[in-house]
């Protein structure tokens, strides 16, 4: 499973606008990280963002698209700093503090 | 009565009313004097408001509360740190964000004769530590939000004033003409922040338009990256240019307009992108002008704002500048030339204006970014001038002492 992370938005636009995503490969980690993404990626496509078409009222607030590829499909869930899920949250700051350590 | 009286102030313009002073005809002069007095008197109502209002500025009007987040990106997790009434506290950010939309809100009151955010003396939240690492600040539709950045190529964003003062501004924007986040209309947006952003760093620094770096964002870099802002409203498209971050991609010209898919992956249609445009405008109306950008320069743009309707572009609020500079300072102003180069500089020619550029040409536009010339005029030829305004004011105001009855 390879997961890759992009942003887009916020102060710095123009900036994350040319930013390659990042991808973190499960099969490059530790048995133990591998599972604990593949459960945090469960979670985050089970649960739903709080429902709003496009940046509703916020201004300048960060969008992320994570992709998850597994063999046979490919799953993109989206949201943003005031719309997601505690569950996208967990996966996002998880795969944050992963490609920190990069 | 008064409508009429304000309207013949719009369009004639000082310079025509000085000269009909000098005429032979006592009607005429008259009537000169009388529309001069007026258009003072309005000037005055302004400066006279502005005053009252900072000194009304209250506690109650506005009042800060900053919150704590300790790294969650869920706001009621965070926890209290400082209100209104309280003294420094050890959290540097927090003071920051406290003293940064303070400055912000008396900016307001005291230019604009603005109460808050919507003008109704909305209470002023913000939230520091926001996630980790987080690299942004954001206006949530009813608060404001600061990250700590990485510490790698992004340190914290409370640091930049003009950074708190532009996400202060979405909220005004939202609460005045709420522009629609996509497209033209979003760069407008995004554009206004940066100007009123950029007015406040200005207004607490003394700063004239000549003296400010007109960067947004000059702090939020750590010193490890080679960049001197997120956006340059002076030169758009040169606040960073290196291999980490690339080259800064904001046009300054109509024809290099960057159009980009309306999506959140492409920034809603390039609103942080294409309000270069509409930022080199206001940079160039204000050295045009010349003293500090948050007099005559920042009331066309704050009338503007409060004219303009969500779906207004960049031609529309280029036409509604030029109109309001009209309306305040008169047709054929100084100001409103000002405001006429400064569109046709970036590619938008104002509409309906006869002869568009080529207007310019025949009333030549004197920058008084030394401070020592207006409208052609040298300012102790204008202070004589103003001698001679006030000594026919007190003849005037004796003849009518004359003439009114005595009980």
């Amino acid at each position: 499973m390879k997961v890759t992370l992009a942003t887009h938005g916020g102060q710095a636009a123009a900036i994350n606008l040319r930013l390659p995503p990042r991808v973190v490969d499960a099969e490059a980690l530790p048995q133990e990280a591998a599972r604990e993404l593949a459960r945090l990626v469960e979670a985050a496509k089970t649960t739903q963002a709080v429902k709003e078409d496009g940046p509703g009222q916020a201004r300048d607030a960060l969008s992320y698209t994570i992709t998850v590829e597994d063999v046979d499909r490919s799953t993109v869930l989206t949201q943003s700093d005031t719309t997601m899920s505690p569950a996208f949250a967990a996966l996002l700051t998880w795969l944050e503090r992963r490609l920190a350590m990069e | 009565m008064t409508t009429t009286r304000r309207c013949l102030n719009c369009i004639t313009p000082p310079y025509i009313l000085k000269k009909l002073l000098e005429s032979g005809e006592e009607e005429i002069r008259q009537a000169a004097l009388n529309t001069l007095i007026s258009t003072a008197q309005l000037r005055g109502e302004r400066a006279v408001r502005a005053s009252f209002a900072g000194s009304a500025a209250a506690p109650a009007n506005g009042r800060r509360t900053i919150f704590d987040c300790r790294n969650s990106r869920f706001l009621p997790q965070a926890t209290l740190v400082r209100s209104e009434s309280d003294p420094p506290v050890a959290d540097a950010s927090a003071n920051r964000a406290f003293d940064a939309i303070g400055a912000t809100r008396d900016f307001y009151k005291k230019v604009f004769d603005r109460n808050s955010i919507d003008n109704r003396g909305m209470r002023l939240q913000g939230y520091v530590h926001f996630a980790t690492n987080y690299n942004n600040a954001f206006w949530d539709g009813q608060q404001l939000v600061f990250g700590d950045g990485d510490g790698r190529v992004f340190t914290d964003f409370t640091g930049s004033c003009e950074v708190i003062a532009h996400e202060f501004a979405h909220g005004v924007t939202e609460h005045t003409a709420g522009l629609d986040y996509h497209n033209q209309s979003g760069a407008l947006n995004e554009s206004l922040s940066d100007v009123f952003g950029v007015m406040v760093k200005q207004w607490t620094l003394h700063q004239r338009a000549a003296e400010a770096d007109w960067l947004i964002g000059a702090d939020v870099f750590t010193p490890n990256i080679k960049a001197d802002a997120l956006r340059s409203m002076k030169a758009p498209g040169t606040a960073y240019d290196n291999k980490l971050l690339g080259k800064d991609p904001q046009p300054d010209h109509m024809s290099h307009y960057v159009k980009l898919p309306d999506t959140e992956q492409g920034d809603m249609g390039g609103v942080h992108v294409n309000s270069g445009i509409p930022n080199r405008a206001f940079y160039l109306t204000a050295m045009g002008i010349g003293g500090y950008a948050w007099d005559a320069p920042g009331h066309i743009w704050y009338e503007s704002l409060k004219a303009s309707s969500p779906q207004t572009q960049f031609q529309e609020f280029a036409d509604t500048t030029y109109l309001k500079a009209g309306q305040l300072y008169g047709a054929g102003s100084a100001e409103q030339q000002a405001v006429l180069a400064a569109w046709n500089e970036v590619g938008i020619r104002v509409s309906g204006v006869p002869g568009g550029a080529e207007a310019l040409r025949v009333p030549v536009l004197a920058g008084r970014g030394d401070g020592l010339v207006h409208d052609g005029t040298p300012i102790p030829a204008l202070i004589r001038q103003i001698e001679a305004l006030a000594a026919q004011v007190n003849a005037l105001a004796e003849g009518l002492s004359v003439l009114t009855p005595k009980p």
